[in-house]
């Protein structure tokens, strides 16, 4: 058995292709089913989202589940099975496991570090769980749950996810930094575009106490103000705008208006001299504010590109941390891997102890059937040492297999135990063990 | 052991500015963290450091150039942490820290003997008086850092430029409450010390005089506090001018001390 990811996503496949290999959340449980149908299929999960589509099996490596899971794929885009190939990967193993960690801590997102693919592969875990009995064992329960505290490691341990990584997240940004908290301020937004909703929404969320709305018609205004919710978000004519700039703190303009909605006369008479900070945020194309208001005393003033700017320079920085978690990711891989490979030696482990088992039992009867005149109680008690003696003298190498399997080499570990404990078919019976046994000791002695 | 687990609290605050320094490299992360409490710890062994100096000694690390420097980079230490321990606050270690590490560089290698004191520099109006001047200097040294990141972080955003500065340092309004605090308390600090000096040489029935190098000093500094706090609460020298004001004011207490200790008192003297 083994670890394999079969997926598409958004470097792999254009975005119309992705929307058609997306499985909807309702539909993932059938897919599933699909793949557990599959004889090698032992574990499946699915995860789908607007950036990826990706199949875990832990099922035999390379066997007819990794076909089908791509045959799974290919039929959801209406593509044929031979055309899927150029943009479906398949990760094996080891690179399996990384490839996942990578995931869910937001590393192979498109926008490196955004925290919500951690939430989508929580998801994904508990919806396979849900979809089958056994869908997700031992092995996807443990990947999954590796993954996610990787995840939440990277993030914690490394500045991957911080920094703002969407326009209105660096909008939201720049008010902070100049503001700090943004408890009991005060916002205007002049015309509402979404990109103005999404800012407002943000900068809401972040405890603005009171947000003003002017739009070309107070129609509108009022109903921007109902979808962001009127205890806070007040709508106003589009002609008090000089008044209600006085006392501002932040301003969002996006107005389709082909000339300066705010001037530096106006805004100079609505602070009348006043010197502390306002925060402008200018996204209209063409400009809304003049570039001059920028340079008035206590004015911060940014447009569109300066908000892609910070949002650049965040993923500038994300790049540069994501090495720094790639590094830490291998850890976390290892220890999985570790996991895995000790894991394997429990059916070896169980195989010596049957085998112990039978010799011990097989010997203790002929023994036994010998002894005339032995009571129950004594026959229990000699069965019960011979059970004591075989578990001790089974401790010490079991321990060792768990503890070497997980270390590298680990497989040529378990085959050499394998041939010690003569359970690769070649090894002698147990009496001719016994006879040369003896030989040595009586040569010995 | 004192020299032993001064060295340490050297390297730890050296470390901890090597994390942060780091930390603000790459504009954040777990480097922030690791270095805040790296700072923490050597905080702790510098404590025990100037413990066991009072224990051995019976003495207070209040003067000779070692002792005194120990006592003053504690003293700014602790009012770091004790400002920071809101998070968003911390990055302003960065620029304290620096201070720090120098003067416990100084304070090793000139040792942390003892200076053979006469009576006059015992008693508790100079212990108050050396306190709180240690306190007033603390404070000025918050203050001129959060103002100097102030500085930086006001014309990184006016100027738009959104690399580490932009990433790492709080807030404009973070750095000014800091530089409000580190005013807040180091003036008073600073006044009381003054006047408890003053009173301490009262009582030796010596008057102010104004042309003692360590009374110099205080005043200089005392002045250059006032100049900041006033840039403060004038409305036409908010934000950045009065951030400016406040590293200006420690710039001029350090060309003060340094023209003062190297120049006109010479290195043997007991000043600090």
């Amino acid at each position: 058995m083994g670890l394999t990811i079969v997926g598409v996503n958004h470097r792999t496949a254009p975005i119309d292709l992705r929307e058609r290999f997306h499985v909807p959340p309702e539909e993932i449980p059938r897919a599933i089913d699909r793949l557990l149908g599959e004889e090698t299929v032992e574990e499946c999960a699915l995860l789908s989202t607007c950036n990826r589509t990706e199949c875990y099996l832990w099922a035999t490596p390379t066997g007819p589940g990794e076909e089908a899971a791509a045959r799974l794929l290919a039929e959801r885009a209406g593509l044929e099975a031979s055309r899927v190939g150029r943009y479906v990967y398949r990760w094996r193993d080891e690179e399996a496991v990384l490839h996942l960690f990578r995931v869910a801590a937001g590393l192979d997102s498109m926008v490196v570090g955004e925290p919500q693919i951690q939430g989508q592969v929580e998801d994904a875990y508990r919806t396979a769980r849900e979809a089958r009995p056994g869908a997700v064992g031992h092995v996807l329960h443990r990947l999954f749950q590796s993954a996610l505290a990787a995840g939440g490691r990277v993030r914690s341990e490394t500045a991957v996810g911080e920094g703002a990584a969407s326009v209105p997240a660096a909008a939201v940004q720049l008010v902070l930094k100049v503001f700090g908290s943004l408890e009991g301020r005060r916002a205007l937004v002049i015309g509402a575009g979404e990109m103005g909703e999404a800012i407002l929404q943000g900068l809401l969320d972040r405890g603005v106490g009171e947000a003003v709305v002017a739009s070309r018609t107070l129609a509108r205004s009022r109903e921007t103000a109902g979808r962001l919710g009127e205890d806070r978000v007040r709508a106003a004519p589009y002609l008090d705008v000089p008044e209600e700039l006085r006392g501002v703190d932040v301003v969002l303009t996006s107005t389709s208006a082909p000339h300066p909605v705010v001037t530096t006369e106006a805004l100079q008479a609505a602070r009348g001299g006043e010197k502390r900070e306002l925060v402008i945020v200018d996204i209209a194309l063409p400009r809304d504010v003049e570039p001059a208001v920028g340079d008035l005393p206590g004015v911060f003033l940014y447009n569109i590109d300066d908000l892609q700017a910070v949002v650049n320079a965040t993923e500038e920085a994300r790049q540069a941390e994501g090495r720094e978690a790639e590094n830490l990711l291998r850890e976390d891989v290892e220890a999985f891997q570790g996991w895995l490979l000790a894991r394997q030696a429990v059916p070896l482990i169980r195989e010596i102890r049957r085998s112990a088992e039978e010799v011990r039992a097989e010997a203790m009867l002929e023994a036994l059937e010998g002894i005339e005149g032995l009571s129950e109680a004594d026959r229990e008690r000699i069965l019960g040492a011979s059970r004591l003696v075989v578990h001790k003298l089974l401790h010490a190498p079991t321990v060792a297999l768990r503890e070497l399997a997980g270390e590298p080499g680990g497989a040529d570990h378990l085959e050499i135990a394998r041939r010690l404990f003569a359970l690769d078919g070649r090894a002698r019976d147990g009496a001719r063990i016994d006879e040369g046994m003896d030989e040595d000791d009586d040569e010995r002695g | 052991m004192i020299f032993a687990l001064h060295l340490a609290a050297l390297a730890g605050y050296a470390a901890a500015w090597g994390f942060l320094a780091r930390a603000f490299r790459t504009g954040g992360g777990s480097q922030e963290s690791v270095g805040w409490w790296t700072a923490v710890g050597a905080v702790l062994v510098h404590v025990l450091g100037l413990a066991w100096f009072v224990v051995r000694y019976r003495t207070f690390p209040l003067v000779g150039l070692g002792p005194a420097s120990s006592t003053l980079a504690l003293a700014i230490a602790l009012l770091t942490l004790g400002a920071a321990v809101q998070q968003e606050r911390r990055p302003a270690a960065l620029f304290v820290l620096p201070v720090v590490v120098v003067l416990m560089a100084l304070a090793v290698s000139v040792g942390l003997q003892p200076v053979l004191l006469r009576s006059a520099f015992r008693g508790p109006w100079f212990v108050l008086h050396v306190a709180m001047v240690f306190v007033g200097c603390a404070g000025l040294v918050l203050a001129s850092a959060a103002g100097a990141m102030y500085v930086l972080q006001f014309r990184a955003l006016k100027r738009k430029r959104f690399g580490s500065v932009f990433r790492f340092f709080p807030s404009l309004d973070v750095l000014d409450r800091l530089n409000r605090l580190g005013l807040l308390v180091g003036f008073p600090g600073l006044t009381v010390g003054l006047i408890a000096g003053w009173s301490w040489t009262l009582t030796y029935g010596r008057g102010l005089a104004l042309g003692d190098p360590q009374v110099a000093f205080g005043v200089v500094t005392w002045l250059a506090y006032l100049v900041a706090i006033v840039a403060r609460m004038s409305p036409d020298w908010r934000g950045e001018r009065a951030a400016f004001v406040s590293t200006g004011a420690f710039v001029v207490s350090v060309l003060t001390f340094l023209v003062l200790r190297v120049v006109i008192v010479g290195p043997e003297s007991v000043f600090l």
